[in-house]
């Protein structure tokens, strides 16, 4: 390719990454900003101060909670699936896969539909912890799948040589496996809390409008056209998928210098 | 290893599909009047009241228009960043890294952005007015809420090719430039070798992800909520307004809708695995 070529596109992509959080930053400060301004005409920090202790705080807040808890649960029923899986061979290991893989292609809304009722019947209906266990499905789907590729690109030789050397299996999983795989289950975890920290549909839904969480004081925001609160939703959501897209390829190079 | 007792994972992954596998009875149960919402015992009337309506194959067929679109502008950008910065130089680097940067981006933040941007008094516009090409927000060609979805077609293409981009440089670097060098040394242009060497590796491996990222955005909700158009209405948010209907009989027939999109999933999740069968098999 042409360094013209080139140079455009890596003009293109600095754009995509910097243009659109930039635009939120200033949106989230802007006071009045009327069409045509190419700059607000004042600025504001009311939003910022829902951030710092109003309903921006106690949705972040409820997410985060979320997403530590989907993060856990999902890891929990993920990693032991994706192992069992990875023992499997051949359409065994397809199908296994491709059952893991439903709960994340399924469109959330279409799911949540389906499953209303049963969380209803639960009293689990517009409750945090229905909307929990409604995050935890995909996010299981989704670690089930990592932990496939974790568990069949890994070396069970020190597991089977613990065993040898008379360790049960739960030794030899706690003790052996399980600290090899720090890095894996660090990764899976921030995975996990990034699948709830996202959704909108089921929370809106399982939760019947009454667990509010940032995603969805944003999607409010932004269709009654507060673009001021949304802007500065849409930030605050983007800072952990952002750290934690920073770590994995810090974690990464560093993986791949000390080699494997 | 492989395991003496090949049922029991199996087992385990179906627990990880049980609440799927559960919501697919259950619409189905629902879409004969058997269950959930406006349910009076058995009646065959809501199958071909909700397939014989228009409305339905329109919402259906513009989903899966705008998903394609979506996709297939993903994968170009995501082929083209791929060739262009496949080196371990620090400029190759920094692009590899910029071009990630949507990848874990809430699609409710790629949305607003689009708002933003693309709104008839977005950033776009005003540029266009302080160019002198655009007098008043009305007359910015609609992007946002507009019969096409352009907006739609965007934001998801921004949020998704990050993912297509880092499995095509994974390709491009497992696979090393051995077989594009061969092929310019026996005289090929770079055109040429793209079209006969590396194009035909990079779609087979990209086949796969391409056919997750389509599923995922043919069942994106907050996105198409946000910025589609309400004629026709995206299936999710068809879905979604058949299910509030304050008769309650119409909220039954969003179980039939519910079946058609997650028959639709298990058929992209049925492609997908075929897709990656044929791609690990080589």
């Amino acid at each position: 390719m042409r360094a013209a070529g080139r140079g455009a596109l890596f003009a293109l992509l600095a754009a995509s990454a910097a243009v659109p959080l930039g635009l939120l930053a200033v949106w989230s400060v802007a006071g009045a900003w009327f069409y045509p301004a190419l700059a607000p005409s004042a600025y504001s920090a009311e939003a910022w101060r829902q951030v710092a202790g109003g309903d921006l705080a106690a949705a972040a807040g409820r997410s985060v909670a979320l997403g530590a808890g989907a993060a856990l649960l999902g890891t929990a029923a993920g990693l032991p699936v994706g192992r069992a899986l990875a023992r499997l061979a051949g359409w065994r290991r397809r199908l296994g896969a491709a059952l893991a893989f439903l709960p994340v292609a399924a469109p959330p809304v279409a799911l949540a539909v389906g499953t209303q009722l049963f969380f209803l019947r639960l009293g689990l209906g517009g409750t945090a912890l229905g909307v929990l266990l409604a995050h935890t499905v995909p996010a299981a789907g989704y670690l089930a799948l990592y932990f496939l590729g974790v568990f069949a690109a890994h070396d069970a030789g020190p597991e089977e040589e613990a065993r040898t050397l008379g360790a049960t299996a739960r030794q030899a999983f706690w003790r052996v496996t399980l600290p090899a795989l720090r890095r894996q289950v660090a990764e899976a975890l921030a995975l996990g809390f990034l699948v709830s920290w996202a959704q909108v549909a089921f929370t809106q839904l399982v939760g019947g409008g009454l667990v509010r969480t940032l995603p969805t004081e944003v999607f409010s925001y932004l269709r009654s056209g507060q673009e001021r609160y949304a802007a500065t939703g849409a930030l605050l959501l983007s800072v952990p998928p952002l750290l934690a897209l920073a770590a994995a390829r810090v974690a990464a190079r560093r993986a791949a210098v000390a080699g494997p | 290893m492989t395991d003496s007792r090949p049922a029991l994972p199996l087992l385990a992954a179906l627990l990880v599909a049980a609440p799927v596998l559960a919501g697919v009875a259950y619409s189905a149960l629902g879409a004969v009047g058997l269950a959930g919402v406006g349910a009076e015992g058995f009646t065959a009337a809501r199958l071909p009241r909700v397939l014989g309506d228009p409305r339905t194959w329109a919402s259906l067929a513009w989903t899966l228009g705008t998903a394609l679109a979506a996709t297939a502008l993903a994968a170009a950008l995501a082929v083209l960043v791929a060739v262009a910065f496949r080196a371990d130089r620090r400029l190759d680097r920094a692009a590899r890294a910029l071009a990630a940067v949507p990848l874990p981006i809430p699609q409710v933040v790629a949305a607003s952005c689009a708002v933003l941007i693309l709104g008839q008094s977005g950033l776009l516009s005003r540029l266009g007015h302080a160019a002198g090409l655009v007098p008043a927000p009305q007359a910015m060609p609609a992007l946002v809420y507009d019969r096409w979805g352009a907006a739609l077609v965007l934001a998801l293409a921004w949020k998704e090719f990050p993912f297509l981009a880092l499995v095509a440089t994974s390709v491009l670097a497992a696979r090393g430039t051995a077989a594009e060098e061969a092929a310019r040394t026996l005289g090929a242009g770079p055109w040429a070798a793209f079209r006969r060497v590396t194009w035909p590796l990079l779609w087979r491996a990209l086949l796969p992800s391409a056919v997750a990222v389509f599923v995922f955005v043919a069942g994106s909700y907050e996105a198409a909520a946000l910025l589609g158009p309400s004629d026709p209405l995206p299936l999710q948010s068809l879905i979604r307004e058949r299910y509030a209907d304050l008769d309650l009989a119409a909220r039954g027939d969003a179980y039939v809708l519910t079946l058609l999109a997650l028959a639709l999933a298990a058929g992209a999740v049925a492609v997908h695995e075929w897709a990656a069968a044929r791609q690990e098999g080589r």
